[in-house]
């Protein structure tokens, strides 16, 4: 942090240039992709799963970027909005309605972490491992005791639609676009999902309450010498997150056709390296392309697991064992190459 | 205004580290007064400023606000009365915000945050003029990212938002401490300004005795967390650094002065 660094260059207004070079990073990272895609063989299947983390990954950079709160809650809000999201569904809500709630269950679980944090001075890391282990339950619970609640021929986002898009796709573009008119569906209706929220996270992290959370993460000093509550700003800011996780939950329940208690397992460590991942390859600096880059990283990296998966030919029992190094390689990476830096610069 | 009853502070109570930051002191602070403290490092100043503004509680005594006790109330409700810049040119103002933000934030002092995006236009164009009285050309910057300015700088903003929302008592801890001889100038005359067109309650803290003879109705001199001596009235008007370094010596062991305070 250049705190004490004497007066800078009086600094342009951050202008068209570097908004212009980050969607510049933007289109070439998305042509990238694409044309990996096409020679690697990856089934466009993990765009669709990518779009359904990807607001876990925001809630990661929520979290992790903007409060400065080491916060693992996502691993428990993921399965409980999963849970909540299905269990309604298959009682025959809407599933608008199912989504909404699946945002208040992750949210609430993003409460139980700021409480303990708060009112016992327990730290995050510990306050939301706590709350993980007791979610499980809580999660069980939700699903009537089973660890699974199948939504077969359940009206999903997803389902709903299914079949008029997939006889007008064969209409319009022919009979080989059968196989793939989920997945494009998929892509369509959590792009649409994904872009709402990011717009209304914009939006909300530049009123009053939103710059109140982004100062309680730097400064929280600052934040109650300005007569504001800097307990509420962490906690509406881990309920906000939190429930983004939730409702991401409820988005990929709704593309498996199925709840299951373990769903959410890991998904903390993916969203790490997603915001990493979106940050190194994007540079993002405002609030907003922070947040497209969070959301960007879990795409990528769901869709190199994928690859990786084809690739190798792997069995899905490795799953776990890939995320694993996929995420060692994007967070060893940046390290490894600041190290090589150093190395080369003290020995020139 | 401000009073406090045998206010005592001490850290690490009972560890071989234990300070006693503040013993027994008791200070009143009339409506609209200037008050000027000096005193060594380590003498409790900031700390009182601390204890006044709830960063850290008081482990006896009583803490008076216009009226009202003040003791126990958690520093963000304080805050709503109190402004402060810090001697820490960090704390005043948040970094990864631009100046406009920062200033969206001081401007919501005294009321709950809602939806709003925008201070109002008067708000604003009062902070613009007071940025432009500092002369230091911060009035161009507002979409600047705080963490870019210097330390100084951010003071200096940090002055203009602490009084923004018209606080009734303004607590500066060494507030030009950091700023050059030129803008240190700008910047007290800029605070007298504002504390005599406001009718603000000030504490100042302040290493310069130049700065604790010119400025202000009364001098506090703090020792070892005790007040060691006041100066007031018609003593006060005449006072010259001279006196008072004298006075400082007078103190014996334990108030020593450092290069800086000779200096000034
Ligand atoms: N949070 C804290 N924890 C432990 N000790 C503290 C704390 N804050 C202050 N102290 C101690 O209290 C004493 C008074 O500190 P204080 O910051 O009030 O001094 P000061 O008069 O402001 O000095 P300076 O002129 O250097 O700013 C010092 O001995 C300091 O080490
Ligand atoms: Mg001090």
């Amino acid at each position: 942090m250049a705190v004490n660094s004497s007066a800078a260059e009086p600094q342009q207004a951050r202008g068209s240039n570097i908004l212009g070079d980050f969607f510049l990073r933007v289109i070439v990272l998305t042509i990238v992709i694409a044309a990996f895609m096409r020679f690697g063989n990856v089934n466009i299947g993990a765009i669709g799963q990518g779009l359904g983390y990807a607001l876990a990954g925001v809630t990661v950079f929520l979290t992790f970027r903007v409060l400065g709160f080491v916060d693992l809650t996502v691993d428990g809000a993921f399965p409980i909005g999963g849970a909540v999201c299905a269990v309604l569904i298959f009682g025959g809500v809407r599933a608008e309605i199912a989504i909404l709630a699946a945002f208040v269950a992750g949210a609430l679980t993003g409460l139980a972490t700021a409480l303990i944090d708060i009112l016992f001075k327990i730290e995050g890391l510990l306050a939301s491992i706590i709350v993980i282990t007791g979610a499980y339950t809580v999660t069980l619970h939700i699903m009537g005791g089973k660890s699974n609640v199948p939504l077969l021929g359940k009206e999903t986002l997803i389902s709903r639609h299914s079949r008029d898009f997939r006889n007008w796709l064969v209409e319009q573009f022919g009979d080989q676009m059968r196989r793939q008119s989920t997945n494009l569906l998929e892509i369509m209706i959590f792009g649409l999902v994904v872009i709402v929220v990011l717009v209304i996270l914009y939006w909300f992290l530049r009123t009053e309450i939103g710059l109140a959370i982004r100062a309680t993460g730097k400064n929280d000093q600052m934040v109650r010498a300005t007569g504001l509550n800097h307990h509420l700003m962490i906690i509406i800011g881990l309920m906000v997150a939190n429930g983004l996780t939730g409702l991401a939950g409820s988005m990929v329940v709704q593309q498996f056709g199925f709840a299951d208690v373990s769903l959410g397992f890991g998904l903390i460590i993916r969203g790490l390296a997603a915001v990493i991942i979106g940050e190194v390859l994007l540079r993002p600096r405002t609030v907003g392309q922070l947040l497209i880059a969070a959301a960007a990283g879990m795409l990528v990296f769901d869709i190199s697991r994928a690859w990786i998966f084809s690739a190798l030919d792997l069995p899905t029992t490795d799953i776990q064992l890939v995320s694993a190094l996929v995420v060692l390689a994007a967070l060893g990476t940046p390290r490894l190459y600041d190290q090589w830096q150093s190395y080369r610069q003290r020995h020139n | 205004m401000l009073r406090l009853d045998n206010v005592s502070v001490t850290f690490n109570a009972g560890t071989p580290n234990e300070v006693r930051a503040l013993q027994n002191l008791s200070l009143f602070v009339e409506d609209g007064e200037f008050v000027t403290v000096i005193g060594s490092n380590g003498a409790g100043k900031s700390t009182l400023f601390n204890v006044v503004s709830g960063a850290v509680h008081a482990d006896s005594g009583r803490i008076e606000l216009d009226g009202e006790d003040i003791t126990i109330s958690p520093e963000y409700q304080r805050s709503h009365d109190i402004g402060r810049v810090f001697q820490d040119p960090r704390l005043g103002t948040c970094p990864g915000l631009t100046i406009r933000e920062n200033l969206s934030l001081a401007a919501i002092h005294g009321r709950r945050a809602g939806f709003r995006r925008d201070v109002k236009k008067a708000e604003e164009s009062w902070f613009i003029e007071q940025l432009e009285r500092q002369r230091l050309g911060l009035e161009h910057r507002l979409d600047a990212d705080v963490a870019l300015l210097s330390g100084g700088q951010r003071q200096a903003i940090t002055l203009v938002m602490a009084t923004l929302a018209k606080p009734k008592l303004l607590l500066l801890d060494e507030h030009t401490a950091a700023l050059d001889p030129n803008a240190a100038e700008q910047v007290i005359s800029l605070t007298q300004e504002l504390a005599e067109a406001n009718d603000l309650s000030v504490v100042m803290i302040t290493h310069s005795m130049q700065q604790a003879c010119d400025l202000g109705d009364r001098v506090i001199m703090m020792n070892q967390g005790k007040i060691e001596f006041e100066i007031s009235g018609e003593e006060r008007e005449n006072l010259t650094p001279a006196d008072l370094i004298e006075r400082f010596h007078s103190l014996g062991s334990g108030a020593e002065l450092s290069d800086r305070q000779l200096l000034a």
